[in-house]
């Protein structure tokens, strides 16, 4: 209970300042179409050279929590999300702002988020001890499972069959693996200069939902029928806190996942949605209706999101280990000011490492908060003309393709990819298992080769991915995984529906 | 507004051709970018942020630096990025990490070498240490040796990637100690390859001294041996590894400093050599340097030529067996 | 030709994992390759079902396009792709946004063009937008952009 000796300090005058600073510009940096979480809080950096190491971390504390909670505003309204995290919420998010639920889905989303984000804070809290140790049991074997559980998931996102979501799935595991192979520094379908860095998933990102937006847009014409980009309808808050309240399997699974598959070390943040998403609707009895705009696609989603937080700097905090791109961040963040992470890290700094989690617990209040208030603004920017909503999203997603890597060539990855995910969509495929593909085809393969070089110098491949309590769990989730989606589907065939 | 007419003003000069009269007096009049083929939060943008905090004041360049991450296969996307698209006009700087970039350019498959680049200056020096987890059962090199003869080509330990500093340490130690291992390359760098010591997933693992420094002050591992010439002053009761009877020199040493595409103007590169060594030894950045754990080391372009000269014969010894 | 329209693009992925399958198939070190060989060999399998299956079912599929909505978003695309592979470039960042966006505003305004005032309005929101983009991204992020045309 030592950190309720350190809230005073969360209440400072300069500490308070920090917090609504980073909470408020990462909310808007969020909701921007192509500003990840990892620019924000780099960007941030410079500006905590010259502060107190307490309040800089609440600076990038509040920025992180905040942007991966905002990047829900334009996941919803316009179906680009702010970051991989917030993939899943477009799914019955922007289905549920479609028919002029906009606002309900964004306060279902940020009560979710302050759920979620406040558990995950708690474990960090607490259970530190425990969660690092579950934090190393995965090894390059289980990682390497985790993300295979994570292909299973593709086929069943979005598209409107199974082959062509597992087709999407196929084209963004190739497209992971274009440029410069990581381990053996080999060049891989190089065939134009602009592909020598890779794909970036962040440009690859915001083309492949962002351009598909944009030009369904175009497509409207000059056409004065539904000019506006959404109908919104009012939405009491106490029925959205009620909704949220009553949902406790979304609720739990989104929390309990996310925060599990969060603390796993270059895994986590960005599938925690998705396998959360994917879970909760196995349980759910409305499995069908998800997709449509469920409630509880939302709920796990972002619950999922925010309770990854918390764990996810666990080992950061206690092991020096950044878990994702975010934490070396903040990693850099913290050693700048003399703070070495250890075991001893809460021995060592209290002063420093309490008000920092402590501020990410107000944080999430703040975020709450100023999110409804967005939410009750969302209406405001759901009646922008699309004409002036198409040119605004084309104009930010070049900005922030850019920005990323200051490279025109990640821009031009971006159109090319986002007009043919335009001509995809179509033809029923879907964006979403694709980015899935880009996003874990590295991790499959890295933990797959290094496994590999490790079993070669031990007992063999074979031992070394299919021995081991931990990886035979792994592979009875994903069997079971791939096993229920069988028996559905063909349960759906016998009854007439697809 | 004021920036439209700065903007303005600067056009007129421009086309009034007085700056191509008298060279690069008014270089830099816009801030500087410095790229670094490592991803955000590594040891070397950590440290770039560090050593580039102060260019904006006066004394240093007037304006600052900002830093952009290419990361990519051990450094070679950003490298190839410097030397095949970089504008040489002076805004566009990048880190060197020595031996990577070498090491790399010997082995080949990359559209840069040596030749390729011109240095400015070097602000850090991280030698290559040997980790173990904290609960290992080795305590020295040479137990470490005398297991990997009992058990040939079965101990493994990580790096943070091919032909990258750590691998070439690697290479050092088989060849010195006439023992086969499993060297691991790990695909997150240095930090993933120090997760995979840690957590055990491998039985030890080279790593840059700073990371070392801080996980060893954490208690995660225990370190066996520097791989560089003397003992470091961050770690004096780390013996080198000559003194524990392994023939391994500084070889892989990771220099990391600052250097421009070759066509950069002359003037530029002057006024940059002149000013950037300055730069490094302010000290506030000495102070941010050493809390961080991160050994400086600070050496003029001629120094650095030379150093660069001397790693690319000795790499090309080395690598010339595999 | 509208009955095969879901054929086209299927087959043009066949094309493509057929190709992705040959590059993988046939460059070296096969170390680096190991793992473009198994996703392209799913890939292949599943697109050439695809491709069949768009062939047996043809139109009776839903999705695809019709003319009008194809000269709807030509002008649209045309200029996107102008604004992204030349203007932003060659007109620098700023400026070069500046023009795309207002010529994006002004093809697809529903508003009568003969109107003096919708011009008026167009010019203003393209000079707020702009504003709160320099803001952002030059002021407080302090991205670097390639150099305006007037500078």
């Amino acid at each position: 209970m030592e950190f309720l000796y350190y809230f005073d300090e969360v209440f400072t005058l300069w500490a308070f300042s920090m917090l609504l600073l980073g909470t408020v510009f990462g909310l808007i940096l969020g909701a921007t179409p192509g500003l990840s979480p990892t620019m924000a809080v780099a960007l941030a950096i410079p500006f905590t050279f010259k502060m107190e190491p307490a309040h800089g971390l609440i600076l990038l504390g509040a920025l992180y929590t905040s942007t991966v909670a905002g990047g829900a505003v334009s996941a919803i309204l316009l179906k680009i999300p702010g970051a991989p995290a917030n993939i899943a919420t477009t799914l019955d998010g922007h289905a549920m702002a479609k028919n002029g639920d906009g606002k309900r889905a964004l306060q279902l989303s940020f009560l979710a988020s302050l759920f979620g984000g406040v558990a995950g804070v708690l474990l960090l809290i607490f259970t530190t001890p425990i969660l690092a140790k579950w934090a190393l049991v995965f090894g390059p074997s289980e990682s390497f499972w985790i993300a295979i559980l994570g292909v299973t998931i593709i086929g069943t996102l979005g598209s409107t069959s199974v082959i062509k979501g597992l087709l999407a799935g196929c084209i963004g595991l190739w497209i992971s693996t274009i440029g410069f192979d990581d381990i053996l520094g080999t060049q891989r379908f190089i065939f134009h200069s602009s592909l020598a860095g890779g794909i970036n998933i962040i440009p690859a990102l915001i083309g492949l939902f962002a351009i598909p937006q944009v030009i369904a847009m175009f497509a409207k014409g000059r056409s004065h029928e539904d000019m506006e980009v959404l109908e919104i309808k009012p939405h009491p808050l106490r029925k959205a806190i009620r909704e949220v309240a009553s949902s406790r399997r979304a609720l739990g699974i989104g929390t309990a996942v996310g925060s599990m598959i969060g603390l796993i070390p270059g895994v986590g943040g960005q599938i925690a949605g998705l396998v959360a998403y994917d879970q909760t609707r196995n349980f759910s009895p409305e499995r069908t209706k998800f997709g449509t705009g469920h409630p509880e696609g939302i709920i796990a989603a972002e619950a999922a999101n925010n309770a990854m937080v918390g764990p996810s700097l666990v080992p950061l905090l206690t092991l020096s280990i950044p878990g994702s791109p975010t934490a070396a961040v903040l990693l850099g963040g913290l050693i700048i000011h003399g703070i070495f992470p250890g075991p001893n890290i809460f021995r060592d700094y209290p002063q420093v490492v309490w008000p920092f989690i402590n501020s990410m617990l107000i944080g999430q209040v703040l975020m709450c908060v100023f999110g409804l208030m967005i939410a009750g603004a969302a209406a405001h920017v759901a009646r922008v003309p699309r004409s002036v909503m198409a040119a605004v999203v084309l104009a930010l997603a070049v900005f922030g393709s850019y920005s990323v890597q200051l490279s025109m060539d990640d821009v031009f990855v971006m159109l090319i990819l986002g007009t043919g995910m335009y001509f995809l969509e179509r033809y029923g495929y879907s964006a979403a298992p694709l980015v899935l593909g880009l996003i874990l085809g590295p991790i499959a393969e890295g933990n797959f080769v290094e496994g590999a070089m490790i079993a070669a110098a031990q007992n063999g491949i074979g031992t070394y991915f299919f021995t081991g309590t931990l990886n035979l769990t792994m592979i009875a989730i994903v069997v079971g995984s791939i096993a229920y989606s069988v028996w559905l589907e063909l349960k759906n065939r016998q009854v007439g529906g697809v | 507004m004021k920036k439209l007419l700065a903007g303005a003003a600067i056009a007129l000069t421009t086309l009034a051709g007085i700056a191509q009269a008298d060279g690069h007096a008014n270089y830099p009049d816009r801030p500087i970018m410095l790229m670094v083929s490592y991803g955000a939060g590594g040891a070397t943008d950590f440290q770039a942020r560090i050593v580039t905090m102060t260019a904006g004041n006066d004394d240093a360049l007037g304006m600052p630096i900002a830093i952009i991450n290419k990361p990519g296969a051990g450094g070679r996307v950003g490298w190839n990025w410097l030397a095949s698209q970089a504008e040489a006009d002076g805004y566009t700087m990048g880190a060197y990490n020595i031996p990577h970039f070498i090491a790399q350019s010997v082995k080949g498959g990359v559209d840069y070498s040596a030749a390729s680049f011109e240095p400015i200056a070097n602000w850090g020096a991280d030698p290559a240490v040997f980790v173990v987890a904290a609960d290992s059962e080795f305590n020295s090199m040479a137990d470490v040796v005398t297991w990997a003869k009992a058990n040939p080509g079965k101990l493994t330990f990580s790096g943070a990637g091919l032909f990258v500093g750590h691998h070439i340490a690697a290479l050092q130690i088989e060849k010195a100690a006439g023992v086969k291992m499993a060297y691991i390359p790990n695909k997150s760098g240095g930090s993933g390859a120090m997760k995979a010591v840690i957590a055990g997933d491998v039985m030890a693992g080279v790593n840059n001294l700073s990371d070392a420094f801080r996980a060893r002050a954490a208690g995660t591992v225990k370190i066996l041996g520097v791989a560089d010439l003397e003992r470091n002053s961050f770690m004096e009761d780390v013996p080198t590894m000559m003194e524990q009877g392994l023939n391994v020199d500084n070889a892989s040493v990771n220099f990391r400093g600052v250097m421009v595409p070759k066509g950069t103007p002359q003037g530029v590169i002057d006024k940059l050599a002149a000013a950037v060594p300055a730069m490094f030894a302010n000290s506030r950045v000495a102070g941010k340097m050493k809390a961080g754990g991160s050994p400086m080391h600070i050496m003029t372009r001629d120094e650095v030529l030379a150093m660069w000269a001397a790693r690319e014969k000795t790499l090309k010894d080395l690598l010339a067996g595999l | 030709m509208q009955k095969y329209q879901h054929a086209i693009p299927a087959g043009l992925i066949a094309l493509l994992g057929l190709w992705v399958a040959y590059v993988s198939y046939t460059q070296s070190p096969a170390a680096a390759f190991a793992f473009p060989r198994l996703v392209s060999a799913v890939f292949v399998v599943l697109a050439v079902w695809t491709f069949v299956k768009a062939l047996r079912e043809g139109a009776d599929q839903d999705g695809g396009f019709t003319r009008t909505e194809i000269f709807k978003i030509a002008p649209g695309m045309i200029l996107s792709a102008a604004y992204v592979f030349w203007g932003a470039k060659f007109f620098g960042f700023y400026t070069g946004t500046t023009i795309a966006f207002f010529i994006l505003l002004s093809l697809y305004d529903p508003a009568d063009h003969q109107l003096a005032k919708s011009w008026v309005k167009r010019v203003i929101i393209t000079a707020g937008f702009m504003a709160v983009m320099y803001c952002l991204f030059a002021l407080i992020l302090n991205v670097y952009t390639p150099r305006e045309i007037w500078s």
